[in-house]
Formats: C-alpha cells, structure tokens, sequence
C-alpha cells in the first residue's frame, strides 16, 4: 500500500524531453534496431493499407458500379484480397516485432538494474526504501519499454494513418483535402487537453483509493478499539469522506472521457458536413465522383482513432521518460564501497582488528562513532552491549565493510582492511541477523547459500553442529522442505537455525551475531545457543547480545553508549565497577528469572523494539535452560 | 454528508444484504437498485447513438439516389440540398454525440455510485462483525476484497456490461439497417460472425490463461527482487552477488519467454481475425456491388451498405475479451457477498435501556465461557464481586482466561454459563454501545491511529473535544512534556507518515484517550512490565489518577502491581483457584500466590547472589 503511494508521488514528477534524455532513451534501441526497422515498416504498412482499402472502395464505386464494369471490380477486389494477405503478414509482424521488443527491453532494463543493485552499498540501500527499489525495477521499466514500443507503434500507426488518408485524400480532391488539414491540429490539440484532465483526475483518484486502502487497514487491525471505543458511526462517517472524494474524481474523469470521443468527432462532422456540401456542388461539374464522397466520410470517421492514440502517447510520455531518468539515476549511482585500485586478496582475518580513532557518520551527518578505538586479539569473542542507537549496528557495519570508516583506519592483521578486495573480505564473514533473513526455496538450498559448491553431506554436517538437523529432519520434507517466501513458513527460532548452519557451512573466519531479540521456545533457545558456541570456537566473533548467558561467555564486553565504549571489561570487572553494565544487567536478569518462573510474562509483538527505544535497558529475552542451569 | 452535520448515523444509503443472491446475475441486478433506471437511460441512449450513427450513410444513400441520380433536388437547387446535407451530417454527429456522451456520463455515474456505496457499506458492516470474526479473518484477505473485488464490480457496471450492451446494440441496429436496404445482402454480411464470436470467446480465454501465467512469472521475479532486496545483507555478507544476478537472470529470462508466449497468441489471433473478417467485408462489398451493377440495388443503397456493413463486422471481435472479462465480476460479487452475508453485532440491542452512568457494581456469578467451536471452557464457574470503585486483580499465566474476562465485560464474547449483573441487571440485557460507552480498556501494547496526537486522544469521545481538554488528560496521563517536545505538538501525526512513539509514550497517549473517554469501569492490561523504571513510575502515577473512583480490571503480571487491589483472583485454567486481598492471600502457605510471591523474593536473592559471586 505504501509502496503505491510511493509510486503515485513520483509520478507527479513529469520530465521534459531533453536531447541527451532522448537519446539515451533511443540509445536503448539500439541493439535492437533490426527489431525496429522492422516493426516500423510492418505499422508503417498496416496503417497505410487500412487507408489504400477504403481508396479501393471508392474505386468500386467509381470506376466498378458507376460504370457497370465486373471486370474492373473483380479485378479490383483480387487487388484488395491480396492486400488483405499482405496485412495479414505486417499485422503479425508488428504485434510480434514489437511485442516481444517490448519484452526484451524489460528484459534488458531490469538485468542492468538488478546488477547495478547488487552491486551498490549498504548507505544506498539506507536512503532508498526498498518499496522505492522495487518500483524502479518493476513499474519503471515497464514504463520506458512500453514508450518505446507501444508508444512507437502507436504514434507511428497514428502518424502513418492521418498522412496516408490525407494523401490519398488530396489525391481525390485536393481543394477538399484542405479543409481537412486545418481541422486535423485542432482535433489534435483537443485531444491532447482532454486527456490531460482526463489523467489528472485519474490521478486523484488513485491517491484516493489508495488511502481508502489505508483506511480500511487500519480500521481492521484496530477493530478491537473501534469497537472498545464505540467509533463505528464517526469513522464510517470520515471513511465516506474519501469515498466522496475517490468517487468526485473518477466521475469526473469517467465522464471527461466520455465527453472526448464525442468532441473530437463533432469537429469532425463540421468538416464532413463542409465537404459533402461543398463536394456535392461538385460532382455535377465533375470535380468529385460519388465513391470520392463516400472515401472523404470513411477516412473522416475513423480519423479520431488515431488521434486518441496520438493524444494518449503524448499525455503518457512525460511520465515515462520521467521514469527513464530515474532508472538512469540509479544505474549511474556509484558503489561508496568498492574495491581500490591495486587492492589485494586478504589471505585471512585471522589475527588482529583494530578500530584507529575511527569517525562514522551516516549520511544525515549525524556523528555515530567519534574517535572510536578498540583492538580485538585472534579467536577473541566480543559482545557489544548497550541501547538502541548507541552505535553497536554500526560497529559491526564498519568491521564487515558495508561501510567504510570517514576518518581513522581499521586495519586487519596490521593492514588496512581498504587495501584488500571486498569480496576476499566478505567470503570470510559469517553474519547471523537479527531477523533472520531465508529466501525462497528448500532448507538445503538456504544453508548452501552458504557455500555454493557445498556437498549435501557438507550441508547436513553443518546443520548439525548448528544444531539444526533435529529439526529439518521433522520436517515433512526434511531438508527438501520449502521455506516459503522469505522464509516465513518457518517459526523465527527455526529460521535463526538455519541462519545459523548458513554461517557454519561458510567457514567464516570471522563470525557476527546479532542476536534476535524475538522469542522462541525453550528448546531452540538452547539449540540456538550451542549452535553460537560452536560457531564461536577459533574465529574472532563480534556479538550484539540480549542474552545474559551470551554476554557472560564473551571475552570481553563494550557497553556502547553514544558511540563510544562507555565500558569495557568482563562480565565480573564490569559488575564490580557499579556502573552501566551493573545497571542493565540486574534489570535483565530480574526479568529474565521473573519469565522463567512463570511470575511475568514475555513480551510479545514487533513494538519491543520500540519499548527500548526510549529506555536504557537490554531487551528482555527467555533465558535458555543450559544458562539456567550453569548459573 | 460533509462533517458539519451534526447527526452520528452514517447515511449508508444502500443495505447491500438485501443484494444476496445465489444466482451471481440477480445479486448484481438487485445491487443496481437506485441506479436501474439510469443504466436503462444509459443504454437507451446507447441505443440512440448507434441509430444516429447509422444515419449519415442513409443521408448519402439518398444525396446518391435521389439527388445525383434522379435530380430530386431540395428548392430546386444542387446547392441547397447540398447545404442542407451537410448539415445534416452535422445534426446527426451531434446527436450521435450527444447521446454517447449521456450513455457514458450515465454508466459512470452508475458504476462510480455503486461502488461508492458498496465502499461505504463494506467499512461500515465489517467494523461492525463480530470480535470472533475479526479474530479468525486475516486482514489482507479482507483487504483483498475491498479493493480489488470492489474494483472488478466497479469494472463490471462501467465497462463490461455496458461494453457488451454498445456491441450488441451497434450490432443489431446496423443489422436492422442493412436488412432494410436489402434483405439478402444483410445475411451475406453475417455469415462468419458466429464463428468469429466463439473462436474470439475460445481465444481470449486461452489467453486469460496465458496472462496468468505470465502475471504468476512476474510474481515470481517480484518476489526474488524483494528477496534479495530486504535480504542485502545477507547477499553482501556471503559475497552472493553472482549468484544473485544468476538467479534473478533465470526469473527475468523467464518471463521474457513467458512473454514472447503471449505475444505469439496475440500476433496469431489479430490476423487471423483479420484475414477472416477482411474477406468477409470483401465479400460483402463485391457481392453488393454486383448486384448494384445488375440493378438489384442502387448505387446510394450500395454506398450505404458500405459504411454500415464496417460497424457490423468489426466489433464483433473485441466481443469475446469482453465476454470473457465478465467473469471476473461474476467471481468478485460471489467473494464480497461472503463477506457482506456474515452476522453483525448488533450493538443498539438490549431490554434494559440504561440511561444514567453505571456505578460499577459486578457480580460473576458461576460464569462459565467457551468459544463457539466448543472445544473446551475458556472459563469455568468464576464467581466474585466487586464494589463500585474497588480494584480488582487478575492474576495468572498466560492461557489462564484473564484476557477472556475482561472480554466479556464490553460484550466483546458472550459468557455461555452463569450470570453477570452489572448495578444488578444481567449483562446481556445492557446493549453493546452501552456498555461500551461505560468500559475504558487500556491494552498492553495500544493501537494508535495514524492521525494527529490530538484526534488520537479525542478518538472514543463522541463529541467534540476542546484542545484545553485534550491537554488537561495528557498532562493527567503524564505524557503533555513528550507530546510538546514533537515540534508540532499535539498535530504530531502518528504512525508510519509521523513519529514512531516508543512503547511507553502509547500507552500513555491510551491513558490520556481513556480518561478523556471518563468511563467508568476501567481494564487496564497491566503494562508497567514493559518499560523501564523511569517510565514505570510516571506510567503508575497516570495510571493511580486513572482509577480513581472508578471499578478496576487489572490484569497482572506482578505482585507489586497487585498489591494494592482490593480483591485478588488467582486464575489457573479458566478456573479462580484463589480470591482475597494481598494480606489474605500471602497467609495461604500452599496457595499459588504464596508461590508467586516467594518467586519475587527469591529473584532478589539470586540477583544478590549473582553480584556477590563476582566480588
């Protein structure tokens, strides 16, 4: 829902033809421009018969029945038949041609626009919603590589239909054929103003429905207090407001366009009405024939056909070449993080990080980490504690290189991590989310993701240590089984799993876990939790961590509080000093023990996070039963 | 109905139940009511237009016949008659548009009013079903409806039925014009049509079939992109940018081929359709002109046909996609009619029509609850009575049947055993808005709205609020500072569009909305468990000014929130295992309470313990 109103708003952004746009947008053809000829002579060919066949009806009448010649008219409707045929073949070619054209040029936007995507930083994806990348990839292509063909076809049909009936017009009675030329910019323009109002009234009306659609969501989901609250009559009574409205502008715009076609042909009938006068004065003096009148009302009647096409391919391409200048934005945007020159391999991340007085803003210039220094050993495992915002995300974003520090150095085994190539540091990460992210398809292909070239041995052995296995064999298709679209057949606790034996198949050497914040029952809490540990042993591990006994087990603990480390040290020394770790920790603990016992209750829903937003506590989280017991 | 009328009754103009029927085309007929006869008009005047359209070819059947070639002039001159037939092409183009334009204008209006009261009822009725509906009904299934369902109808009204009612009206009028000039000539001309109309019928559903698949493809590459889109860290984290590309390649790559499928199917139906009806007109005209040769008919009869014989043939192919998209319509009616056919609660229904403010005085007596698919009892002879003004607690695990208790109160569930009386009335003779109007419920975690601060507080007031009032709550409910602190203040908006309101700050902004409500019974989902200490206190201090004087539901997690109710029910399984006061009930050494509350104790110790391990 929200995603339409992203889209409704762009496109109230219209874009002038400029010639570099232009050419840029033609330079999309190009590949293609066999495909294009093509189509263009077949349309070309198809408008200008449609005008030929009533020609050779005039014909019929003047030269066949006029003169009582059945020769002549059989001879002419042999010349029509074949026609038929050949229009028949340009017909075929065109929509084909054309089609398929448009098809591949969607084909060949999306790719580029995927591909660039892939390639493009995590601060890229932080400015745009995602709904906004999808529109780009989505309604936008469709858009350009529907100007491109449609539009053409159209144009080109219309454009070829109005010069080929005005020729074959003037070539029947030029004089007549004048009073045409000077009605045809006037229908035109008409057109082109009609459907103008048409759209913009289109417009409102889909702003409207689209916030009926809010508006019933919201009402469903909240029925509960509609109803506690008693509010039924006055949210019907503010719901038809926007009925009214929807309703005030589809009207309008269903009625301008049933007052457009009748315009456009009473301009028409005016011309038809001057040249049948004018022309009947004639036929006497021999200037026009009969069949010569009856092609002058045929051509006239079907004129405002290609006029409509005309006047709706020129009210629709601004908006679409406003969408071409956005997926040109997007594809000319620069990657921020991209492998230097003369970057090498990074052998391993083995060996000691350290954190240089390093300064990270985002691009609201908002200072997250100032000056912050740290220096983790090999094999260390880190938690990072401490509110929301405090900076812990963006910590773990800079050791994985999803951005790269403004100031200060990071450097891995004493060089800067900037001098290695991206991916050699990327391939020895393991990453676990907070919200585990799985894509579509079975459980053995989400933990291969892992490792491409994995054997499905390889794949269930990590699942074990992970401590997945006992689960995805209960499945009913065990490690065939599907996991839905982004994984959400699956519970949360079963998804973290997965996650997790994605990682241990990696063999990273570098391992980052935000912990999820989210419930899951007992038994995957501890499943969970083994599966870390294992993953933990000999890597160099940087947690964001919920759960005491997480926190307990790390090497040592940042409380990060407005981007630097308020206090470090191990869970005892941290205690012992009276300060914010002691403070989070008893909170944490009470509740986690009040939950275990059954006295409160865990907190349910997506709102936790908003909870802690404005507090300084650690998010409350079952504690698993081996942490119990090891206390 | 704009908002300066006073009245609260909606004006829903249509009760689109009376609309039920199980034959789909009765249902849309009775939904029409109202607006009958202006699609009747609006298909009359289609009707006229088709007929003026075929005007202008007699007009050049008689400037041919009896002008040109019998010299019938007008006053004796070519020039007049010349003058007044163009002018009567003119006439008749504007009648012909006049009338298309009226049979448009009245179709819209018909189909946009339909949907329009069909919008208005549905919000209306829905947020008027039952609370077990709502439960069991996911919202985007409903959501589903409303919007494309509703869209469909609105698509069947505009342009299906009265698309197919302008084709077969052009159809047999220029039918009926032909046959006038020449009987056999008009037979000629048809030969092909109920061929073509159900080959075009065959085709367009093949090709429905072919759009879906290809709509599912897209579906498919949708789905990979905001996969991969939400999931980029994962994708950079695993340096899976290839294979990503490959993937969405396959998808693209895909419904490219998907594609260039429906495209072959459209590029082999139009000319084939074109190849049959082409020679069909073809033949038309050298048959026609034959006969016009042979002097069977004039020259202007010939003419005549030409023109007309074009409306006859050609629409007849765009009949089948028409035909074929009805359907749909046919599908959406069924779809929203199980929605509209579903049971309302009917919320003004009661014998005893209370008038004063309750005082809050409630007796449960052996009140037992089951949900309507009667597995088992939610609650179980629960018995118990509280004072006006007294609080009374509700202690238990989750499953216990606190929440379901509660519920019983606004008549959201109805008890299925026992009795309640409220000031000495049994519950169910109270009517539902009633009660509403009497019970303010706090929730766990609040539903706001996503409007301005101010209207969120003034939502459950049914009058109008002034701001000092809205201000004189939020400073109660010790959330004005936080409110002023939003440089819009109270027009703050809230949601998605606005501010993201932390835990807390809600349900301070739903204690402000409940005081301002004045209830006077009070469910309050006790909340305080949520937040941190700082925001306890103040939550506490707004919650103590909300109860005052008023009868108390708190639904418990913690002893210290319990303590100070004046009754305590200990519920285990639907069932009160423990009922008394703080002091009571501690004194039970075997009782759950007891158990609970040394739990809290023993936390304290623990936590004591754990911190002295460390020195």
């Amino acid at each position: 829902m929200s995603d339409e109103l992203i889209e409704l708003e762009e496109e109230e952004f219209t874009s002038q033809l400029t010639t570099p746009v232009l050419r840029r947008i033609s330079g999309l053809l190009r590949p293609h421009w066999k495909w294009v000829v093509g189509f263009l002579l077949t349309i070309a060919m198809t408008s200008g018969l449609d005008a030929y066949f009533t020609y050779l009806n005039k014909q019929f009448i003047d030269q066949g029945i006029v003169l009582r010649d059945t020769a002549r008219l059989l001879h002419l409707a042999t010349i029509y038949g074949s026609f038929i045929f050949v229009q028949c073949v340009t017909v075929f070619t065109f929509i084909y041609l054309a089609g398929v054209l448009g098809e591949r040029i969607q084909y060949d936007l999306r790719k580029a626009l995927f591909n660039h995507l892939q390639d493009l930083s995590l601060s890229y994806y932080a400015q745009n919603a995602v709904g906004r990348l999808i529109a780009r990839v989505t309604s936008d292509t469709g858009r350009v590589s529907d100007l491109l063909t449609w539009g053409i076809v159209d144009s080109t049909w219309a454009l070829m239909n109005i010069t080929s009936s005005t020729i074959f017009m003037t070539i029947i009675n030029w004089r007549l054929a004048l009073i045409v030329f000077t009605i045809i910019p006037v229908m035109v323009y008409i057109a082109i103003e009609f459907r103008k109002k048409i759209l913009a009234e289109f417009r409102i009306s889909r702003r409207a429905n689209s916030k009926i659609t809010g508006a019933f969501n919201e009402n469903f989901q909240g029925v509960r207090v509609v109803k506690a609250l008693g509010r039924e009559d006055s949210n019907t009574r503010e719901f038809q407001g926007l009925t009214t409205r929807m309703y005030n502008a589809s009207y309008r715009a269903a009625w301008l366009a049933a007052l457009f076609l009748p315009t456009v042909q009473i301009i028409a009938a005016i011309a038809l009405g001057l040249i049948v006068g004018y022309g009947g004065m004639q036929i006497k003096i021999g200037l026009m024939t009969i069949g010569g009148i009856q092609a002058f009302v045929t051509y006239l009647m079907f004129m405002m056909w290609p006029i409509q096409d005309l006047a709706r391919v020129y009210a629709e391409m601004q908006h679409s070449i406003a969408s071409a200048e956005r997926i040109f934005r997007l594809v000319d945007t620069p990657a921020d993080v991209h492998d230097r020159s003369g970057a090498v391999e990074a052998k391993t991340l083995l060996g000691e990080i350290e954190f240089d007085h390093v300064d990270f803003y985002y691009e609201d210039r908002k200072p997250v980490l100032t000056d912050f220094t740290l220096k983790v050993n090999a094999g260390e495992t880190i938690a990072l504690v401490g509110p929301t915002g405090g900076g812990k995300s963006t910590i773990v974003n800079l050791l994985c290189r999803f951005y790269e520090p403004r100031e200060g150095v990071i450097r891995i085994n004493g060089h800067d991590y900037m001098d290695y190539k991206l991916e050699s540091i990327h391939s020895k990460i393991g990453i676990v989310l907070q919200t585990p992210h799985l894509f579509s398809g079975t459980v053995r292909e989400n933990i291969r993701y892992g490792r491409l070239d994995a054997t499905d041995i390889e794949v269930e052995e990590a699942a074990k240590i992970a401590g997945a296995h006992d689960f995805i064999v209960t499945l009913e298709k065990g490690y065939e089984h599907n996991v839905g679209e982004s994984g959400n057949l699956l519970s949360v606790g079963q998804k973290q799993l997965i996650s997790l034996a994605r990682a241990v198949l990696a063999r990273p050497e570098l391992f980052i876990m935000d912990e999820a914040t989210s419930s899951v029952d007992t038994l995957t809490e501890s499943l969970i939790q083994r599966g870390m540990e294992a993953l933990m042993k000999g890597r160099t591990s940087f947690v964001i961590a919920h759960r005491l006994s997480t926190i307990r087990r790390a090497n040592r603990i940042l409380v990060i509080e407005n981007g630097k480390i308020a206090e470090q040290g191990t869970h005892s020394e941290l205690l012992q000093r009276r300060g914010h770790y002691y403070r989070l920790y008893t909170q944490q603990f009470r509740h986690q023990l009040e939950v275990q016992y059954g006295v409160s209750e865990e907190l349910a829903g997506d709102d936790r996070s908003l909870v802690t937003a404005d507090s300084i506590m650690l998010r409350r989280e079952k504690p698993s039963e081996e942490s119990v017991a090891t206390d | 109905m704009t908002s300066l009328q006073p009245t609260y009754e909606p004006s829903i103009t249509f009760d689109f139940r009376d609309s039920l029927d199980s034959n789909r085309l009765k249902g849309l007929w009775k939904m029409m009511k109202d607006y009958r006869l202006s699609y009747m008009v609006a298909t009359i005047s289609l009707a006229f237009s088709a007929l003026a359209k075929t005007f202008p070819y007699l007009l050049l059947r008689y400037f041919a016949d009896d002008v040109l070639a019998q010299g019938k002039y007008i006053q004796n001159s070519l020039t007049t008659t010349a003058i007044w037939i163009g002018l009567g092409f003119i006439g008749l183009a504007a009648l012909e548009g006049t009338f298309s334009f009226l049979s448009g204008r009245l179709a819209a209006y018909t189909a946009e009013g339909i949907t329009r009261r069909l919008r208005d009822f549905l919000f209306d009725h829905i947020q008027r079903l039952s609370f077990s509906y709502h439960a069991t009904t996911p919202t985007g299934d409903l959501i589903e409806r409303v919007t494309s369902d509703v869209d469909a109808l609105r698509r069947f009204f505009s342009e299906q039925a009265i698309g197919v009612g302008r084709i077969v009206l052009i159809f047999i009028i220029n039918f009926i014009a032909i046959l006038n000039l020449n009987a056999e000539l008009a037979v000629v001309s048809v030969v092909v049509i109920p061929l073509i109309l159900i080959v075009s019928v065959w085709f367009f559903k093949k090709v429905t079939k072919a759009y879906e698949e290809y709509q599912a493809q897209e579906a498919i590459l949708s789905t990979t992109l905001q996969e991969n889109l939400t999931g980029v860290r994962v994708v950079k984290a695993f340096a899976r940018q290839d294979y990503e590309k490959s993937k969405f390649e396959k998808d693209n790559w895909g419904k490219y081929l998907k594609g260039k499928v429906l495209l072959f199917m459209h590029s082999m139906f139009w000319p084939l359709s074109d190849i049959v009806l082409g020679f069909q007109t073809l033949f038309g005209f050298v048959y026609g002109a034959r006969m016009a040769i042979n002097g069977e008919i004039t020259l202007g009869t010939y003419i005549a046909y030409v023109g007309l014989v074009v409306w006859l043939i050609w629409p007849i192919r765009n009949l089948g996609r028409i035909i074929v998209s009805t359907s749909t319509g046919m599908v959406s009616y069924a779809r929203l009619m199980d929605v509209v056919k579903q049971q309302r609660e009917p919320l003004l229904d009661g014998q005893h029509q209370a008038q004063a403010p309750a005082r809050g005085d409630l007796l449960f007596e052996n009140v037992s609850f089951m949900y309507s698919d009667g597995k088992s009892d939610v609650l179980k002879n629960v018995s118990f009575h509280v004072k006006p003004g007294q609080a009374i607690a509700l202690l238990g695990s989750t499953g216990s049947g606190k929440t379901s208790l509660v519920n019983l109160l606004p008549r959201f569930h109805e008890y299925t055993g026992g009795r309640i009386l409220l000031d000495g009335v049994e519950l169910k003779y109270y009517s539902r808005e009633y009660l509403r109007k009497q019970i303010g419920i706090v929730e766990q975690e609040p539903f706001l709205f996503s409007r301005t601060i101010r209207e969120n507080i003034s939502y459950g007031v049914g009058r109008d609020v002034s701001q000092e009032e809205v201000e004189r709550a939020a400073k109660a409910a010790a959330v004005h500072d936080v409110i002023m602190s939003f440089p819009d203040g109270y027009n703050t908006l809230v949601g998605e569009k606005g501010v993201t309101l932390s835990g807390g700050q809600k349900q301070r902004v739903a204690i402000a909305r409940t005081l301002l409500k004045n209830p006077r019974i009070l469910i309050l989902d006790d909340s305080t468990s949520s937040v941190d200490t700082e925001t306890e206190a103040e939550i506490r201090t707004a919650l103590d000014e909300l109860m005052k004087a008023r009868t108390t539901f708190i639904i418990a997690h913690r002893i210290q929130s319990v303590m100070i109710a004046d009754l305590i029910l200990v519920l285990d399984k639907g069932e009160v295992i423990q009922k008394g006061t703080h002091t009571e009930l501690v004194e039970d050494k075997d009782g759950m309470y007891r158990r609970i509350y040394e739990i809290q104790t023993k936390i304290d110790e623990e936590l004591e313990r754990e911190l002295s391990s460390v020195n």
